[in-house]
């Protein structure tokens, strides 16, 4: 062969080598991985399957807008019957056939085994877990939380109440389980330095039980508001019961799983008056300018619960945090991500909160305080936006 | 006195929970006095049984009193079902072996339960009175009181049913020795069937009880752990032996819960029953040849 021509076939094959690598990097497709260990069947199927339904239309819908800076958004999820051990094995499954950017855990006990693994594969990680102990960005510094931990939200809560009765009296009643004794000390701290006093602590042990030896003990404590916290459903409509059968005055309260319309409906007579805490808007929600709740309601013909907004924030977070990384210049790493995040401020979502959000830590200190009004169907704010500092 | 007065609150507040305990515990001992089947899946019969009446009185919208009585029924079905279709071709085999598979019955039941209702948590529709009652001046929730009413009527009627019913009395000539049974002429699988029967539609009566007290959701299947404790220190062949534990465990456990917490309740229970098993592990009134597994 020539020298021409030698240099020809190389020119060639350069060109075809050059011309492959660019044909690969076209076909390449940029995307953003979002996995999720959701509990679509078990205990917490009720909120598995909205979060799921609503990260599925974030998805679409981000999608149809253009991505996130070009990259198409691909939702992967499966279903964990809300067990540990399921959701790890799902997160492995996950993340070894896709490059998960961005991952949602269904539980605290998952947040915390999955932590190490989350730092080795340096994945970003929200949830539907509000623990107070997960709000340590040294411990975790690979989570980030969708609104206040449990110990902010019943915060919240004695901020009302010393603002409506000063010096009341609050019996906190909550379950025997790490989710109920979570915020337990931190309330009795917050409630000395507002000035109320803890009439007491109700524990009731897990599952189906009699509470009416422990409704007993609120009618000997009498106090003004009684918190619930570490619970869904039962026993709230019971205590509630049985306090009116003793003809007691106490205002009932409580956290975020329990607040949904569909809890509260399934509360019926019991729920009216009931007061709670929460970060999101209800879907009916029409008060102030909130284009996202506009897009949830144009897409949803009928109510959907807190926790498919919470999908929705979910992936409203992850576009702004993803977003402002790849603007940067940066690779979607979860570190690259957490230092995003933490360079963020006055967060907009949407009106998914009622203003724009900052995080301290690892969550997202705000909320506002609604009643429920069993006549409308509806629970109705009964504070301002309160922000904990 | 007014110490002595909420004592005596605390008191027969544990004892609407101690006839449910009873009452359950009597579905278990029914069972095992006729098949000498420790059937596991009591707890998830009476789940079963609690999500049938709120199928029927909240989904069709039928009236309680009605939706009791075809929830009663569909418990004795269930009964009847199970033993028909999973016991009865197990009968001979390793008692562990049953054993195993009453778990495994109970894994579908809450499965099935939570194909047809989800898990989601519910609540039944009231069919208790909802006036509190006044014992002078000592104050009773009506729920558990109307509850330890029923549960003990119910009971009452049974023993009646084993003394004088001719079933019953084949019930327990079974129970006694089913050889001299079978050569009496009575048909034994017959009694068999009529005891899982019995203890379907007893263990879903318990089931509506305990759905109205606690909520509804599959972790009312959990109860049937507390029952299985009932009958351990009963002794699991013994009617009066399960009556008593019943209330007694009720008791203790609406005792260590008003005075202790609620995280003590369930400790106080089990720390009971290890007591029981160290001391006479037969139970209060079983009998000690009976085989443990």
């Amino acid at each position: 062969m020539s020298g021409y021509k030698q240099i020809a076939v190389l020119l060639v094959l350069l060109g075809m080598l050059f011309s492959g690598v660019v044909v690969a990097e076209e076909e390449k497709p940029k995307e953003i991985v979002l996995g999720a260990s959701v509990p679509m069947t078990g205990p917490f199927a009720f909120a598995g399957i909205q979060l799921n339904a609503g990260l599925n239309d974030f998805v679409d819908w981000v999608n149809e807008q253009g991505g996130i800076e070009g990259h198409r958004v691909r939702y992967i999820g499966e279903d964990t019957g809300y067990q540990t051990d399921q959701s790890v094995a799902v997160f492995r499954r996950i993340t070894s056939r896709a490059d998960v950017n961005f991952y949602f855990g269904d539980s605290t006990a998952f947040q915390q085994t999955i932590n190490r693994e989350l730092e080795r594969r340096d994945i970003l990680l929200t949830g539907a877990s509000f623990a107070s102990e997960l709000n340590d960005p040294e411990r975790y510094p690979l989570q980030f939380m969708l609104g206040p931990d449990y110990s902010e939200q019943v915060g919240m809560l004695l901020e009302y109440i010393a603002e409506e009765t000063p010096g009341a009296s609050v019996m906190l009643i909550h379950s025997d389980t790490e989710f109920g004794r979570d915020p337990i000390r931190a309330a009795r701290e917050r409630a000395e330095a507002l000035g109320l006093e803890i009439a007491g602590t109700i524990v009731t042990p897990p599952g189906a039980s009699d509470i009416s030896a422990e409704a007993l003990k609120l009618r000997r404590a009498g106090p003004d508001y009684a918190i619930f916290h570490g619970y869904v459903l039962s026993p709230i409509p019971e205590f509630i019961r049985r306090a009116r059968q003793m003809r007691l005055e106490t205002k009932f309260m409580g956290t975020f799983y329990t607040m949904d319309q569909t809890m509260i409906d399934e509360m019926g007579e019991a729920a009216e008056g009931f007061m709670g805490v929460m970060p999101y808007r209800y879907f009916y929600d029409e008060s102030g300018p909130a284009p996202i709740m506009d897009v949830i309601r144009e897409i949803n013909d009928e109510y959907r619960t807190n926790t498919y907004v919470q999908g929705w924030l979910t992936g409203l977070l992850m576009k702004t945090i993803a977003g402002e990384t790849l603007r940067a210049g940066k690779a979607l790493t979860g570190s690259n991500m957490r230092e995003t995040l933490d360079s963020l401020e006055d967060i907009d979502t949407g009106g998914i909160f009622g203003q724009p959000v900052n995080f301290r830590g690892n969550s997202i200190p705000l909320g506002r305080i609604y009643r429920a009004d069993v006549e409308a169907g509806r629970m109705v704010p009964v504070s301002d936006w309160i922000e904990l500092e | 006195m007014q110490g002595l007065i909420e004592f005596i609150e605390i008191s027969l507040t544990g004892l609407g929970m101690g006839g449910l305990y009873a009452l359950t515990g009597v579905a278990f001992v029914l069972i095992y006095k006729a098949t000498r089947v420790i059937n596991l899946a009591i707890g998830e019969m009476l789940m079963v049984g609690a999500y049938l009446f709120f199928g029927l009185a909240a989904g069709l919208a039928l009236p309680w009193w009605l939706a009791i009585l075809f929830a009663l029924a569909g418990g004795g079905l269930l009964g009847l079902l199970l033993e028909r279709a999973v016991i009865r071709p197990m009968l001979g085999e390793n008692p562990i072996s049953v054993f195993m598979v009453t778990i495994g019955l109970g894994s579908i039941l809450v499965g099935l339960v939570e194909l047809i209702w989800t898990a989601d948590p519910r609540r039944l529709p009231q069919f208790l009175p909802d006036e509190p009652i006044f014992l002078g001046p000592v104050f009773v929730f009506p729920e558990p009181f109307w509850s330890f009413v029923i549960a003990a009527a119910v009971i009452g009627v049974f023993v009646l049913l084993f003394r004088y019913w001719r079933g019953g009395v084949a019930l327990r000539a079974t129970a006694l020795d089913q050889g001299a049974a079978y050569a009496m002429g009575i048909n034994v699988p017959r009694v068999y069937a009529l005891a899982w029967m019995l203890a379907g539609m007893i263990a879903a009566g318990a089931g509506m009880l305990l759905g109205s007290i606690a909520g509804l959701s599959p972790a009312l299947a959990l109860f049937g752990l507390t029952v299985l404790v009932v009958v351990i220190v009963g002794g699991l062949d013994s009617v009066p032996g399960v009556l008593l534990a019943g209330i007694l465990i009720g008791w203790i456990e609406s005792l260590a819960g008003s005075y202790l917490g609620g995280e003590y309740e369930h400790l106080v229970t089990f720390a009971l029953l290890l007591v029981v098993l160290l001391v006479r592990p037969w139970g209060l009134f079983g009998t000690p040849e009976v085989e443990r597994l």
